[in-house]
């Protein structure tokens, strides 16, 4: 007798089927965990230490807000990840406990201002009885004033000091930059395309449940969005409105909705006259309940596959801008430190390879990703393997 | 045919309206706005000198009225038919006034002329990388179908999908800093596209007694190399994988059997047939390749430092530059709405079967 598997079940498993997705959610993986232990794998100060017989941990009193709220939500998802619960409600409590790790975080964390991460190089800090370091003991914007730091040192090239990346201009290692950078990118992919699918299907699932000058009117609406090429439209936004990185996950989200808002409008418009959904009209169920509780989780299947895609997009999208010089200011980014390499009067290979090579990975797993879960959830494929 | 066409230059005004309205309005609430304060809010002047061009601004285009004032006042001067001032003084309809883009806070230039310089470095941009795109795409993709499951398409499948996933700017970056740097190999020009000299030569190469000479359109070739390969490879890649898609299903499709079955040489089968077939999907993708080009030439302009429209769109935003942002997304739209169009009409080309009648 053969084993019988849910769909989801089903779906996963021709999923993971492939080589190249498995090394792309490996990939993943290590940007989820280098971007929530950031600051644990590079940072200047250490992570223990023993200093006349008194054990303090100084990286932990420098933990920003958003450390704390990463760490928190990572905790977060790891614990619910054990609790044997519906999936859609697992992800609405970790959604609820995200919010109240901010609002506690905000409250409660209050790091030093100012951060001279010199002091770390000197005593008390150098004289300690023991003492554990960060892999990387370098911080992103520890420019290494005090150890003669000239930057743009190729890798392994500093004097007397360990550059697996190289420096850049300024003199912060770059492998360092690399690692912080993870966040803004994974961030304003999840965030940017979640803005994106939650306008799109709700503008996308009027259009097809109403069809008529509802749906006329929306597609009007969105061919305009369309059809100002999306760059041009981002570049406006940024422009206009600051660049706090908040503000980059709404723009990018706001104009990165058009994809989804067709899927959903073409997969209502076959759904609308179907059975079921005539009952829940007849029934007399509210509107967003026959919208999201009875059709949407109908035509979930292919819209991931463009969420997946839609991610890459986005990441790709905070990189352009970046690039541009118009993407966040204060912290590193892929993006940036690609237009630093452009920007510094020698070409200096380090800068170029490592932060694209990171986007081109990313970006290449979530489309890989993307790929074998469409080939997945197709049944003309299906039909051929399983046969 | 005539009908159709006029109908469908007609749906583009809606359509372009709707992308002015937007990205003004995206302008006008944003923090700061335009406003002539936020024009010279950097400048170091003295107080009198400040308030002169403020009151300048503020005369010239409107800027202290409210925001859709401001909006209509813009349409009106942009549309070439609307309301001027005759020589009374007086307000009336006129239908051969002819549009004004205006001139641009920035440069202090007419709008018009300074589009007129960069559209078609742009234009030539795209021009060039659309046949390289389609006819790598259609080998790759053709050859690959036709061995399935072969070594060659199992490595391309994987080599395109990497292709396409590979950020313009970082192949900008690398062929920039690898093959135009005296560091690596100096092969090529670092910017622009052309350089000084060639502007004095004739138009082709040619031996003369200094030897040979490249001629001005070989120097614009050797020029546009760098930049046409960034711009290109992304398109090339995911056409590659909807060529090979599309002729693998005509492959077996009835009429290729029938047409192998009364003895068509197969090469007539593939080229003759099934590559016809298989030419819809990529046209109706080429329509959408229009506005990709577009966005992809703002960055390969910004690494290759050529003066085309992609570069002023970043100048333009960067300098809040009112008209200057306006217009170069309405004609960025409008040449987004004329590839539909030529797609549109490239089907009835690839397939009798289809009339706009």
């Amino acid at each position: 007798m053969t084993k019988r598997f849910s769909y989801s079940a089903l779906v996963w498993r021709r999923t993971l089927a492939g080589v190249g997705v498995t090394l792309s959610l490996a990939w993943l993986a290590l940007l989820i965990f280098a971007a929530v232990f950031a600051p644990f794998l590079a940072n200047s100060m250490p992570l223990l230490m023993l200093s006349q017989g008194e054990l303090s941990a100084p990286v932990l009193s420098y933990l920003s807000v958003e450390d704390v709220v990463l760490l928190g939500a990572a905790l977060l998802a790891g614990v619910l990840v054990m609790i044997k619960r519906p999936m859609a409600q697992r992800f609405w409590l970790w959604l609820a406990g995200c919010v109240m790790i901010v609002i506690v975080a905000n409250v409660l964390v209050k790091p030093p201002a100012l951060v001279i991460y010199d002091d770390f190089r000197s005593p008390p800090f150098s004289t300690a009885e023991w003492r554990l370091m960060p892999p990387i003991p370098y911080a992103p914007t520890d420019y290494l004033r005090d150890l003669n730091s000239k930057g743009l040192d190729a890798p392994f090239a500093s004097q007397g000091h360990w550059h697996v990346m190289g420096t850049e201009e300024n003199g912060a290692d770059v492998l360092s930059r690399m690692i912080h950078a993870c966040r803004i990118s994974l961030s304003i992919g999840l965030i940017a395309s979640g803005i994106a699918l939650v306008i799109g299907v709700i503008i996308g699932g009027l259009m097809g449940y109403f069809s008529g000058v509802i749906d006329m009117l929306g597609m009007r609406l969105l061919e305009i969005f369309e059809d100002i090429p999306t760059l041009f439209l981002l570049l406006t936004f940024v422009a206009f409105f600051g660049r706090s990185l908040y503000m980059m996950m709404v723009i990018i989200g706001v104009t990165g909705w058009t994809g989804y808002a067709r899927f959903v409008r073409s997969e209502f418009l076959k759904l609308r006259k179907q059975d079921y959904v005539q009952a829940a009209i007849a029934a007399g169920l509210p509107l967003p309940s026959i919208l999201f509780r009875h059709m949407l989780p109908n035509g979930i299947a292919p819209l991931l596959v463009a969420v997946s895609f839609g991610v890459a997009g986005a990441i790709l999208a905070e990189a352009t801008l970046s690039f541009l010089g118009l993407g966040v200011v204060d912290a590193p980014s892929w993006g940036q430190m690609l237009d630093q390499a452009v920007k510094s009067s020698r070409f200096n290979w380090w800068m170029a390879v490592f932060p694209g090579g990171a986007i081109f990975f990313t970006v290449f797993a979530y489309n890989l990703i993307g790929e074998a879960f469409r080939d997945a959830i197709d049944p003309k494929l299906a039909n051929d393997s399983e046969a | 045919m005539l009908t159709y066409l006029l109908r469908r230059v007609l749906l583009m005004l809606p359509t372009l309206l709707g992308i002015t309205v937007v990205v003004f309005t995206v302008m006008a609430m944003s923090p700061g706005g335009i406003s002539a304060q936020s024009l010279i809010g950097g400048m170091d002047m003295k107080p009198q000198e400040k308030q002169a061009l403020l009151d300048y601004y503020n005369k010239r285009y409107g800027l202290d009225q409210p925001a859709p004032m401001q909006y209509l006042r813009w349409l009106n001067n942009v549309s070439p038919v609307g309301f001027i001032n005759n020589e009374r003084g007086e307000r009336e309809f006129s239908f051969t006034k002819g549009m004004d883009l205006g001139t641009s806070f920035q440069y202090g230039r007419p709008v018009a002329d300074i589009l007129a310089e960069r559209i078609p470095i742009t234009l030539l941009l795209n021009v060039l990388t659309i046949p390289v795109t389609y006819l790598i795409a259609i080998l790759v993709g053709v050859y690959s179908a036709k061995h399935r499951g072969g070594s060659f398409d199992v490595a391309s499948g994987i080599a395109m999908l990497a292709l396409w996933s590979i950020p313009t700017m970082l192949a900008g970056v690398l062929l920039l800093g690898f093959f135009a740097n005296v560091q690596y190999f100096n092969w090529f020009p670092t910017a622009g596209i052309s350089s000084r000299e060639a502007l004095d030569m004739p138009f082709l190469p040619h031996w003369n007694e200094q030897g040979f000479v490249r001629g001005f359109l070989l120097d614009r070739l050797w020029h546009l190399v760098l930049p046409v390969l960034c711009l290109s490879y992304g398109s090339f890649a995911a056409l590659a994988k909807l060529t090979r898609t599309a002729v693998l299903e005509n492959l077996s499709a009835d009429y290729a059997r029938t047409a192998r079955a009364k003895g068509v040489a197969e090469n007539d089968v593939l080229w003759r047939h099934v590559f016809r077939n298989s030419l819809l999907p990529l046209i109706t993708v080429s329509a959408g390749l229009l506005p990709g080009l577009l966005a992809g030439s703002l960055i390969v302009e910004n690494i290759f430092s050529i003066n085309g429209m992609g570069q002023l769109a970043v100048e333009a935003v960067k300098g809040r530059d009112r008209e200057l942002v306006l217009s170069i997304t309405w004609v960025s739209g409008f040449l987004t709405l004329v590839g539909y169009l030529i797609a549109d009409f490239c089907y009835t080309l690839a397939d009798p079967r289809v009339t706009y009648d």
